[in-house]
């Protein structure tokens, strides 16, 4: 018996599939977004099932998210990513207080209370600055792939300052600040600093650790350190950051089936989770 | 007869929920019954007064003589004619307020003899400035300390100039007994609509927060909108919501007023898995919540007070509004509170720090706080908050039955 989260994302989407005995990953996937985001969320949770061995008669549940989550009409429900992201964060970080989440076209900072449950969550999702989309923006002007912007900020001297909020004005300071000779290396991890700073101010001044990093953008070596450094305070990184929000909906998919009381079905982690946020 | 849509019982004339004309399905031509009765007591010699704030005391323009007509405007498509003069960064109910003028768009502005006006926030303060060029126009000055006994005196003094303006304008005599016969009426109308909001108190309530809110009127005093109060909680008896009501989060919208036409957010709420038992705003309980003094010697000092009371965030310090709150919050037994404030809204926006703080950390409920305008182009940024909000909800819910 299979549960299944399908996190359809701006960028790309993303399959988890997790036993129901112990709720460990049995299988996973991720695909480009597309034109068509049924047809492709299709692809890849046909090729997470075959990987996994399993039949689709034994996924007893599906829980889409992400931006896309209502075009999945083949899911049995859907549930925020706001909720997918705590419950899939916590599965490795079962004491966090902040998750931040900076994907392709969004950022959330999500608070957790001391119980585990999800508190309140800003999110940005209306304006480019603050997430992936600034970096991809960066690596196109500075005629750079996307996997090369970490290594490069790596080697900054000294990082840029950007003073721009917008991403559309900030492209017009970085060509500014290329023609006076400012190094690559330094403009790059000046907007990975624009970016931590961006989430900082979501943070509002109030931020409770442990904070954990997760997302697409967690991928790009150089921003948990940024991020870091506009919190003041140490940041983890999840294992597989494109991931949590998937296994979350996949975690919520069990989690549903077995609703309270918890009953001799729900697998050892899932208790030890509810346990966790009873004490 | 009319089918009201909702009904799980569509069977007229028996023991049902729906008897003769439904009193929702009455109200959702709420415009047409308005514009019918204000043309009529036109024609036998009325004045129609435009007023645009619970402020303005309504009894003693009907006093006068008069019909106080609400002309707060809830449209979008008023908007871009008010922007050619009005800064874009402004209040969208003030921005469509003095677009409806600009259009000649609303029939109870074109029919109005006089419109009463308070200075509220700036905003408002400054577009009645510009609508007074074109329309007869008094505008009365509110005073923000509603604690302060001069602060009162003051008021008073503006409602008593509020009078003698109506009297000369109007040519007649506003008499005491002229005001209590309004506050009757008024209070009256007040009681009925509480005992309405009042059936949302219930764990199954028949009807929902927008099927109430729709039931505010255009105009106030209405003799057959009265009837209908009057008979609604006997005529939903027995009526079911759909989806049903134990399944959906008890929710307390709070905030800025949502005039005829700017449900949107209401409508987010109650599409996805919400239902809004209380709204505490001006288009909701809050200026029911206190009665006019019936057996108060002088009438207009009355007035003065229960209008005076109003707890508006403009007021300094507005502590009442909150005390408000945190009871509504109970009595409600509301799970969660969504505060939506119009973009631009500079008084409620600061405020809402303090509605968060006693929701979270008093109440220890969940609080989501929504900026938006009129435009329809956030609605999906919003429903994806409401959710969340809601699931947060339940994981509260699913933690403290598992204790």
């Amino acid at each position: 018996m299979l549960y299944a989260g399908i996190d359809a994302g701006s960028r790309t989407i993303k399959v988890v599939l997790i036993d129901a005995t112990d709720a460990r990953i049995v299988a996973a996937g991720i695909i480009d977004q597309g034109v068509n985001q049924a047809r492709l969320a299709r692809a890849v949770f046909d090729k997470a099932l075959f990987d996994s061995g399993a039949r689709k008669s034994d996924i007893a549940k599906i829980v889409a998210t992400g931006y896309g989550r209502s075009a999945l009409d083949w899911a049995d429900t859907t549930v925020t990513e706001i909720t997918c992201q705590a419950y899939g964060v916590k599965r490795n970080f079962p004491d966090v207080r902040t998750i931040i989440d900076i994907g392709g076209q969004d950022s959330k900072l999500i608070r957790l209370g001391r119980d585990g449950v999800v508190h309140d969550f800003v999110m940005n999702d209306r304006c480019a600055a603050g997430t992936g989309r600034f970096l991809e923006i960066v690596a196109q002007r500075l005629g750079m792939k996307l996997e090369d912007i970490g290594p490069t900020a790596e080697k900054a001297e000294r990082p840029a300052i950007i003073s721009s909020m917008c991403v559309v004005f900030a492209e017009t300071e970085i060509v500014g600040l290329l023609a006076s000779e400012e190094s690559p290396e330094n403009i790059v991890a000046g907007v990975q600093n624009s970016i931590a700073k961006r989430i900082g101010t979501m943070a509002g001044g109030r931020i409770d650790g442990p904070i954990v990093f997760t997302g697409g953008v967690a991928l790009v070596t150089g921003m948990r350190d940024a991020l870091a450094g506009a919190l003041k305070n140490p940041v983890e990184i999840v294992d597989d950051p494109q991931m949590t929000g998937a296994l979350g909906a996949a975690i919520i998919a069990l989690e549903q089936m077995n609703k309270s009381p918890l009953s001799d079905k729900t697998p050892g982690i899932v208790r030890q989770m509810h346990e966790e946020m009873l004490k | 007869m009319e089918r009201c849509a909702a009904a799980k019982k569509p069977e007229i004339g028996t023991n049902n929920a729906c008897s003769s004309v439904c009193p929702i399905t009455y109200f959702k031509s709420q415009v047409k019954n308005c514009l019918d009765y204000a043309t009529e007591r036109k024609k036998n010699g009325a004045k129609i007064v435009g007023i645009m704030c619970e402020y303005t005391p309504r009894e003693i323009i009907m006093a006068a003589g008069g019909v106080p007509v609400c002309l707060c405007g809830g449209s979008l498509d008023m908007i871009g004619p008010a922007e050619k003069t009005l800064p874009a960064n402004l209040c969208p109910l003030i921005k469509s307020t003095f677009g409806y003028s600009v259009e000649r768009a609303n029939p109870f502005l074109e029919m109005s003899d006089l419109l009463v006006a308070e200075t509220t926030c700036d905003g408002k303060k400054k577009m009645y400035e510009l609508l007074a060029e074109e329309r007869p126009m008094h505008v009365l000055e509110l005073p923000q300390k509603p604690d302060d006994p001069d602060s009162f005196e003051h008021w008073l003094i503006e409602l008593k100039k509020l009078k003698n303006i109506l009297e000369v304008r109007f040519s007649t005599t506003i008499t005491d007994e002229k005001l209590r016969e309004a506050i009757r009426i008024m209070n009256r109308e007040r009681k009925l609509r509480i005992g309405l909001a009042d059936l949302m108190r219930a764990e199954a309530p028949p009807l929902t927060g927008r099927e109430l809110l729709d039931m505010k009127s255009l105009i106030s005093g209405m003799p057959i909108d009265l009837e209908q109060y009057e008979r609604a909680p006997g005529a939903l008896k027995g009526r079911e919501i759909y989806p049903p009501a134990n399944s959906l989060v008890r929710v307390l919208v709070t905030g800025v007023p949502t005039p005829h036409g700017a449900e949107r957010v209401i409508d987010i709420v109650e599409k996805n898995g919400g239902l809004v038992v209380c709204q505490e705003n001006c288009t909701g309980i809050k200026p029911l919540q206190e009665m006019v003094d019936e057996d108060a010697a002088d009438p207009l000092g009355a007035l003065a007070e229960k209008y005076f009371h109003l707890p508006c965030a403009l007021m300094t310090r507005n502590t009442a509004r909150i005390d408000q709150l945190r009871k509504l919050a109970g009595e409600f037994n509301v799970e969660c509170v969504i505060e939506l404030v119009w973009q631009a809204c500079i008084t409620y926006d600061i405020e809402s720090s303090f509605v968060k703080r006693m929701v979270e950390d008093e109440l220890g409920l969940p609080y989501l706080h929504i900026e938006t305008d009129y435009s329809p182009s956030d609605t999906a940024r919003i429903a994806l908050r409401v959710q969340a909000l809601f699931e947060t909800v339940k994981g509260k819910k699913d933690f403290r039955r598992e204790r």
